[in-house]
């Protein structure tokens, strides 16, 4: 070691990051980059990704090449049944029955089997030997025939029992000597009997285009299952457990990085690796049977390649893949060594094949529960998506569900990733990571507010299915009411309890501190004017053609508005303007705003928060509001942005209050207020004058909610904890 | 430039409670080696861990350059640098690859990793195995890695946790140029060992942990004042015994 030399080369201080290679975002991609690089060297993964598609799929396809050949030999229509006879006479005799016309089937059943009729080669086995009977031992024919040639003559036809060629021969034989004996008949008859008609002409057609049956439907979800399990058990473990059984574990969790970015990174390149690895393998399954002129089994239409299939199959791969590769995370985190988590792994993998089975069960459609099952709902999506019967509203509740269970379990495995449990050399229990902290921190941490979100989906689904279902039954004020416990049931409740579990400080998750009173009246003022512009947004979005309603709607609509005219104004306000203004400002602007901003600039957690309030909004039971996304988001992203400047909940529950209960009160007394003009029903734009008047309010407000904060939250030492 | 105060932690049993460290302060300057010593078990890990904010104490606190773990941890960790004898590589990776990855993971830039990747592997002797995969290294090649990989980041502070564990003669003539390097670069380091005669040679103050609580803190010369004892060997036996 050259240390006299260097030794003051030793840098002391600790170096100030430059500000443009340090972003949060080329951080990650960089440690992503990290990761995928280090797995994709791995001879293992090698080893998965390419060796086992390049050999496993011909060795199949080879297989079952072969055993379809045994299968069917000899009943193609292009493939003739032997049959063996003992003399030249009885050959010839034979070949004149089969070439009769008279022989052949009626046009009806003709038709059924696509017009083809069944070959035969009649072979004399004396030729070679033996007797039909003995070639027919033998496996030489596939029906042995012997003829006495009485008078009439007798046939007598012997197949070998189990042989299915063998069996089919004797069948068609019998049925064609059968028509040509009935044919005859007839034509004697008519000879004979002048006034003979026979009992029924029959003709037969079709209608509607014919049902091609597919095996894609029900055995590539299966496929999809195995697939990418296969490609994300190895990264996973290495990644994760791997860290601790190389020694490399410590020195990780003694850098300061978040742990959710290196989980996150190690998520990609779990992902990336078993889509890959998914990929490998289709591509190989579909060339194999493509070369082995079997695609038509797996389509059961025309030999092309499927090119649309494989797309849809990639896009599924993607949900896919994303699942396993966050579930597994989850538990290979927690694991100390390779051997415990594969033990943890395999239950998982068979439990895994339940749902893919599913695939295969006739009758079991993707709605109700079924659309939040995790796992099931995914596989259920693929089968109908392949099969060309997915319904939008269940598809995004099961692509919405599924990202919320993903992010929950990449939230649970950075918990448990190098934490106490793994950086410990004693045990630890996994319900220690249920343990509340020692520690009250000031705001939820991203990982507690992924959970939540996780945990919302599927339970405000639930909540507004079941709403949707007794609502018929009930009165309006029965509705209203209950709609408002629902929504604090769930945008309420769950976050709270995610706040006291996490022992979160409430003033500052929530953002409770008391705002400046012109924010209040800045806030007030956007609320009276922001109505209007909710209301341009959704007539504009309708004219892009992302929402608008239809007929079906505009009548429910209208059902709707006319049952809220004899509610009571107060439950109006209560229900419909001050439970959601209060409730989901807490929960979006509150609780998911500041556990954003640990992690995100101020712009993005507007953004994403704005986007998360717009879906919850257009996700109602079983229907999609796609109308509701835009002026939700909207409205939204405003007040996320008074959420930011005020540094306070309260100025956006004032806002969010006056334009909810200014829409519905409209909506009640919209008979009294059409002589100004506005046409709500017909979705049009409000008259020039109200615009005028409504986006100056909404200006002014703007305006002052920005002069009384003239310094922004980003010198709140709790939330700005990143560069903003 | 790290000072613990009154660390305390301790972990639940089926039996019982386990306090792992109990009440343990000290002070260590700048370009000062401080021993940590203790047989297995003492709390020497714990202690540590808890500077580094892997754990999390039940009371008390470690503080680098006035920054505590608890108030703002990375901050601290990006002060601190962590060499331990069961460090590993990542043997996919090439050392230059791996040494930039955590250069990266302390926010270096990157011109300025790579200018210290080439002095500190100069200095450690590993220049030639920059670009070969660290899989293939020997284990004396990893050990000259792992210590570099600790210095990428320049800390203030060095913790090494039984650095000498596992190694031959050579190897362990490599930590002791090492820690001079590092007490000549002005480092406040910190050593647990349980090789006391090491220690003695290495060290410049010492701490003696024993089931959790540190029984003596000071030089050799108080030590042995303290104790009435000829070496750290006898202080220790004395310790253990009574």
């Amino acid at each position: 070691m050259s240390n006299e030399s260097h030794s003051g080369s030793v840098p002391i201080a600790p170096q100030r990051p430059r500000k443009r290679s340090h972003q949060p975002g080329n951080r990650l991609v960089r440690l992503c980059q990290k990761e995928l690089r280090e797995t994709m060297r791995d001879r293992r993964t090698i080893i998965t990704l390419v060796l086992m598609p390049l050999m496993v799929y011909p060795l199949l396809s080879m297989a079952f090449n072969r055993f379809l050949v045994s299968a069917t030999a000899g009943t193609s229509d292009e493939t003739p049944y032997t049959i063996g006879v003992e003399t030249d006479d009885e050959g010839t005799l034979l070949l004149a029955w089969l070439e009769d016309p008279m022989s052949q089937p009626p046009d009806a059943i003709l038709k059924a089997s696509k017009g083809k009729l069944a070959t035969f080669r009649v072979v004399n086995t004396t030729s070679v030997g033996l007797t039909p009977d003995e070639a027919l031992k033998e496996k030489k024919i596939d029906l042995a025939a012997q003829i006495e040639l009485d008078d009439p003559p007798r046939l007598r036809l012997t197949a070998y029992s189990g042989d299915v060629a063998g069996q089919g021969a004797q069948r068609v034989l019998t049925e064609r000597l059968h028509w040509l004996r009935l044919a005859r008949a007839e034509t004697i008859l008519k000879s004979q009997l002048n006034e003979y008609t026979p009992p029924a002409e029959v003709t037969v057609a079709k209608v509607g285009a014919p049902e091609k049956p597919s095996m894609l439907g029900t055995i590539v979800p299966l496929v999809l299952v195995l697939m990418t399990i296969t490609g994300a058990v190895y990264p996973a473990i290495d990644l994760t457990a791997g860290e601790r059984e190389r020694g490399t574990m410590e020195s990780l969790m003694a850098s300061p990085v978040p742990r959710s970015y290196i989980l996150f990174s190690k998520y990609v390149a779990v992902v990336v690796v078993a889509l890959l690895t998914a990929m490998a393998n289709l591509l190989a399954m579909f060339t194999t049977l493509w070369a082995g002129r079997l695609l038509p089994l797996l389509t059961g239409g025309e030999d092309a390649f499927p090119w649309l299939a494989v797309l849809q199959i990639l896009g599924l791969l993607v949900l896919f893949s994303g699942f396993f590769a966050a579930v597994l995370l989850s538990l290979t985190s927690f694991a100390r060594s390779f051997k415990e988590a594969q033990a943890y792994l395999i239950p998982v993998m068979l439990l895994s094949l339940t749902p893919g089975m599913l695939s295969l069960m006739p009758g079991v459609t993707l709605q109700g529960p079924l659309a939040i099952a995790p796992l099931i709902n995914i596989v259920l999506l693929a089968r109908e998506v392949l099969q060309g019967t997915a319904h939008a509203a269940p598809a995004v509740i099961t692509v919405l569900s599924t990202i919320g269970y993903a992010a929950a379990a990449i939230a649970i495995a950075s918990k448990l990733f190098g934490s106490d449990a793994v950086s410990r050399t004693s045990g630890q229990s996994f319900g220690a990571m249920l343990k509340r902290p020692a520690r009250v921190s000031p705001t939820p941490s991203p990982q507690t507010a992924a959970m939540t979100l996780a945990l919302l989906v599927p339970i405000y689904y639930l909540v507004s299915n079941v709403l949707i279902r007794i609502v018929p039954e009930l009165s309006i004020s029965w509705v209203l009411t209950l709609n408002a416990v629902a929504l604090v049931l769930t945008f309420g409740l769950l976050p709270l309890a995610s706040v006291v579990l996490a022992r979160c400080r409430f003033s500052t998750s929530y953002q409770l501190s008391p705002p400046s009173p012109l924010a209040l009246v800045g806030a007030l003022l956007i609320g009276l004017g922001a109505w209007g512009i909710a209301h341009e947004s959704f007539v504009i979005a309708k004219q892009l053609g992302i929402g608008g309603l239809d007929v079906d709607r505009i009548e429910k609509t209208k059902q709707t508005v006319e049952a809220l005219k004899v509610a009571p104004a107060w439950l109006l306000v209560g229900c419909l303007a001050l439970a959601p203004a209060v409730i989901e400002e807490l929960c979006f602007r509150g609780f998911l705003f500041t556990a954003l901003r640990r992690v995100l600039s101020p712009a993005r957690v507007i953004m994403t928060t704005a986007v998360i309030f717009g879906l919850f909004h257009v996700v109602t039971g079983n229907m999609l509001l796609i109308e509701r996304f835009v002026p939700t988001t909207l409205l939204g992203l405003i007040l996320g942005w008074i959420a930011y400047r005020t540094q306070s909940v309260w100025p956006g529950v004032l806002m969010h209050f006056t334009h909810n209960a200014l829409l519905n009160l409209a909506a009640k007394y919209q008979d009294r207020i059409e002589f100004l003009g506005a046409g709500f029903e017909n979705q049009m734009h409000l008259p020039a004058s109200w615009l005028i008047v409504l986006t100056t309010t909404t200006v002014i407000g703007f305006a002052i909610v920005w002069f009384s904060t003239r310094k922004p939250a980003a010198t709140n030492p709790n939330l700005a904890t990143t560069p903003a | 430039m790290l000072h613990v105060e009154s660390l305390t932690k301790s972990f639940p049993l089926d039996d019982g409670v386990l306090t792992a460290v109990d009440d343990v302060s000290f002070r260590i300057s700048p370009g000062e080696v401080f021993g940590l010593l203790g047989p297995n078990g003492a709390g020497k890990t714990t202690t540590m861990r808890m500077i580094l904010g892997l754990l999390e104490p039940d009371s008390g606190y470690a503080e680098v350059d006035g920054v505590r773990t608890a108030t703002d941890p990375m901050a601290v960790k990006s002060r601190l640098g962590f060499v331990s004898a069961s460090d590993g590589v990542y043997p996919w990776l090439s050392v230059r690859e791996m040494l930039l990855y955590f250069a990266d993971l302390y926010a270096v830039d990157s011109t300025l990793a790579e200018q210290r990747c080439e002095s500190l592997a100069d200095m450690m002797d590993i220049k030639h195995l920059l670009d070969r995969r660290a899989g293939e290294l020997s284990t004396g090649q990893r050990q000259r890695v792992t210590l570099v990989r600790g210095l990428i980041h320049a800390p203030p502070v060095m913790l090494l946790d039984e650095p000498t564990r596992g190694l031959d003669v050579v190897g362990v003539q490599t930590i002791f140029d090492y820690i001079d390097i590092l007490r000549r670069g002005g480092k406040a380091v910190v050593v647990c060992t349980h090789r006391l005669d090491e220690a003695e040679r290495l060290c410049d103050r010492f701490g003696l942990l024993h089931a959790g609580r540190l029984r003596y803190c000071g030089t050799l010369n108080e030590l042995k004042e303290q104790t009435g004892q000829a070496s750290l060997v006898d202080i220790f036996v004395d310790l253990i015994r009574n």
